[in-house]
C-alpha cells in the first residue's frame, strides 16, 4: 500500500508571477522504508510534503494511496490525513491546548474516537517519545523546554497512528542531545512499521537513518536511490550545492589515499574496518 | 489558503510617479480627492479622468489593476447607482415604467455619484500603488511632525505603522502555516455553523497570538541591541527632498482645478 507520485507537478501564483514549485515528480514511497528527501533551500521539499497528505493539489498529476487518486472527487480528505501524518518545521508553532494532554488528544479527538481510546493513544503517544505521562499530561504545553516541546507537537501526530508519516525538518533548531532523542524515537516507529519520509538538511542524520534517498533541486527529482549510491556521488551533489555525511568524506579521503573500505560508510562499519585496516599491517593505505 | 490577501499593493516598476517625493503625493491625493468632489457636473469628469490617464500611464501602471482596484467596491457602485437613480425626483421623466418614474436628473445624479465614487478609489489607489509602504509612513511622519510642538508622536505612529505593515505578511505566512499543521491533525476550518467555526479557530489563534508576542519581544530586543530609543536626534538615511517633478505634479494639478473651477467662476 504504498503512495505512488505520477508526474506531479505544481504551480504556484503570486500576483503576474508563476513559479514552479514541482515539475513532473515520479516517485513511489514504498511500505516500511525511510525515505529521506534531501535538496537546497527553495527546491520543493516541503511542497512535495504538503502533497502527500492533499494539503496541496497537483497542478497535474496525481497523488496514489493504495492505488486510489488522493484528489479525486469524494475521496475524504480528512481520512486520508489521519492515515498520512505530517509534521511540519517547528511543530512546537503549533500548540495551543491548556495542557499537553489536551493537545496530543486534538488529533484523536478530531478522528471521532471516544475518550477510552483517546486516552490510550495519548498515553502511547507520550510513551513513545519518552514524555513521562504522569508529571506531564496536565502541564501546560508552553512550560515545557523547546525539545520537549517539539516532542509533544510530534506525539499530537502520533497519537493519530498514522501509516505514513512526513517529518519536514524534525530536527532544526534543537540541541545536540534532543535531536538524538528524536531521531531515536524516529528511527523506532519506523523499526515498528510506520513508513517514514524524513526530509533534512543534515546529512549525518539521513545517512544514519535513510534507507532510500530523493534528491530535490529547482522543484526536480533529479536523483533517487539507496543512500549509499546516492551518497557516493559526492561530485554530483556537490555541483547542486549539497554536502555528504562526514563518513562519506572520510571513506572518500581514505580512498584517495589508498585505503579501499570495500564501500563500508555507516559510522560503525566504517570504524571496523579502519580498525582493520590499522591492525592488520596498514600497509595497503601506505 | 490565505495567500490571496495582500495588502500595501505597491507595485514596484521605476517610473517618475514612483519617485516622487511621498509628502507631495499624498498632499496630491488629497487635492485630488477634492478635486473629484468639487466636480460640478457630469461633463466635468472628463478633465479629471484626463488627469487619471495621465498618471496612470506615467506611474507605468497596468490599466488593468487600477480596474481591480474597483472590484471590492463594485456592490457599492451598483447600490449608488440604483439608490440615486430612484430615489430622486425631479421635472423631465425619461422613463416611465407603471408608476415608476425614472427621472432625467435622478439619472444624472446616480451617474455623478457613481463617477466620483470610481474616481476616489482609482486616484486614490494610485497613491497605494507607486508609494511603498516605508515610503509612505516616511512620508507621513514628515507631514505629521509640525504636530510634535503639540506632543505628538509623529516618530512613534509612523515607526508603529512600518512595523505593523512590515509584519502583516508574515503573519498571513505563519497563520496559513498553522492553519495547515493543524488541518493535519484533522482540524476542520470550513464547514459547521457559526459557533463551530468561531471554536474551529481556537487552535488557530492562539498559536499566531503567541508567535506574535515572541516576534514583538524578539524585535523589540533587536532594536535595543541597535541602541534604538525613539525620534529624538535621530538622522535620516534617505533624506527626503522636493525636486523639480514634485513642484510640476503640483502644477498639473493646479491646471486640473482650473480646467474644473473656472467655467464656474466665469459664468
Amino acid at each position: 500500500m504504498p503512495i505512488v507520485l505520477e508526474h506531479v507537478s505544481h504551480l504556484y501564483r503570486s500576483g503576474p508571477v508563476t513559479t514552479t514549485a514541482l515539475e513532473d515528480i515520479s516517485l513511489t514511497i514504498n511500505d516500511g522504508e525511510l525515505l529521506a528527501l534531501i535538496g537546497h533551500t527553495g527546491s520543493g521539499k516541503s511542497t512535495l510534503a504538503q502533497h502527500l497528505n492533499g494539503l496541496l493539489e497537483p497542478s497535474s498529476g496525481r497523488v496514489l494511496l493504495d492505488g486510489q487518486d488522493i484528489n479525486q472527487k469524494g475521496a475524504s480528505r480528512r481520512a486520508l490525513r489521519f492515515q498520512v501524518g505530517l509534521v511540519f518545521q517547528y511543530p512546537e508553532h503549533q500548540l495551543f491546548e491548556e495542557t499537553v494532554y489536551k493537545d496530543i488528544a486534538f488529533g484523536p479527538k478530531n478522528m471521532g474516537l471516544d475518550a477510552a481510546e483517546t486516552d490510550r493513544r495519548v498515553r502511547a503517544a507520550m510513551e513513545m517519545v519518552g514524555l513521562p505521562f504522569d508529571e506531564m499530561q496536565s502541564r501546560s504545553p508552553f512550560e515545557l523546554s523547546g525539545g520537549q516541546m517539539r516532542r509533544a507537537a510530534l506525539a499530537g501526530v502520533l497519537a493519530m497512528q498514522p501509516r505514513v508519516l512526513v517529518l519536514d525538518e524534525p530536527t532544526a533548531g534543537l540541541d545536540p542531545s534532543a535531536r538524538d532523542y528524536l531521531l531515536g524515537d524516529v528511527k523506532r516507529l519506523n523499526a515498528q512499521g510506520t513508513t517514514v519520509v524524513l526530509i533534512s538538511h543534515a546529512m549525518d542524520e539521513v545517512a544514519r537513518l535513510a534507507t532510500r534517498v530523493a534528491v530535490l533541486e529547482r522543484g526536480k527529482l533529479v536523483m533517487e536511490g539507496p543512500t549509499r549510491e546516492i551518497f557516493t556521488q559526492q561530485e554530483r551533489l556537490s555541483a547542486m550545492g549539497l554536502d555528504i555525511p562526514e563518513t562519506y568524506k572520510l571513506a572518500a579521503r581514505l580512498k584517495e589515499a589508498g585505503l579501499d573500505l570495500h564501500g563500508h560508510y555507516a559510522m560503525e562499519e566504517l570504524a571496523d574496518e579502519l580498525a582493520g585496516a590499522i591492525k592488520g599491517g596498514g600497509g595497503d593505505a601506505a | 489558503m490565505l495567500r490571496d490577501i495582500t495588502l500595501g499593493q505597491y507595485y514596484p516598476v521605476d517610473s517618475v510617479v514612483h519617485r516622487l517625493d511621498p509628502r507631495a503625493k499624498i498632499i496630491l491625493a488629497f487635492l485630488y480627492i477634492i478635486a473629484v468632489f468639487m466636480v460640478p457636473s457630469l461633463w466635468f469628469y472628463l478633465p479629471v479622468f484626463a488627469y487619471l490617464v495621465l498618471a496612470t500611464l506615467l506611474a507605468k501602471l497596468p490599466p488593468g489593476m487600477m480596474l481591480r482596484s474597483l472590484k471590492p467596491m463594485r456592490i457599492i457602485l451598483v447600490i449608488t447607482f440604483i439608490l440615486n437613480l430612484f430615489f430622486a425626483s425631479g421635472t423631465t421623466p425619461l422613463i416611465k415604467i407603471g408608476s415608476v418614474v425614472i427621472w432625467q436628473e435622478g439619472f444624472m445624479n446616480a451617474l455623478v455619484f457613481t463617477f466620483r465614487l470610481v474616481f476616489l478609489v482609482t486616484g486614490s489607489s494610485i497613491l497605494t500603488l507607486t508609494t511603498s509602504p516605508v515610503t509612505l509612513t516616511d512620508g507621513l511622519e514628515r507631514l505629521a511632525s509640525p504636530l510634535k510642538i503639540i506632543k505628538f508622536p509623529a516618530h512613534e505612529m509612523a515607526m508603529m505603522m512600518t512595523i505593523a505593515l512590515r509584519f502583516i505578511p508574515t503573519l498571513v505566512e505563519e497563520a496559513d502555516k498553522i492553519m495547515k499543521a493543524q488541518t493535519a491533525r484533522g482540524a476542520d476550518f470550513e464547514t459547521g455553523n457559526l459557533m463551530a467555526r468561531a471554536r474551529a479557530m481556537i487552535p488557530l489563534l492562539v498559536p499566531l497570538f503567541i508567535s506574535a508576542f515572541r516576534r514583538a519581544g524578539d524585535l523589540a530586543m533587536a532594536m535595543e541591541a541597535r541602541c534604538y530609543r525613539g525620534g529624538e536626534g535621530r538622522t535620516r538615511l534617505h533624506k527626503l527632498q522636493f525636486h523639480l517633478r514634485d513642484l510640476l505634479a503640483f502644477l498639473s494639478m493646479l491646471l486640473l482645478y482650473l480646467v474644473i473651477l473656472l467655467p464656474g467662476w466665469i459664468w
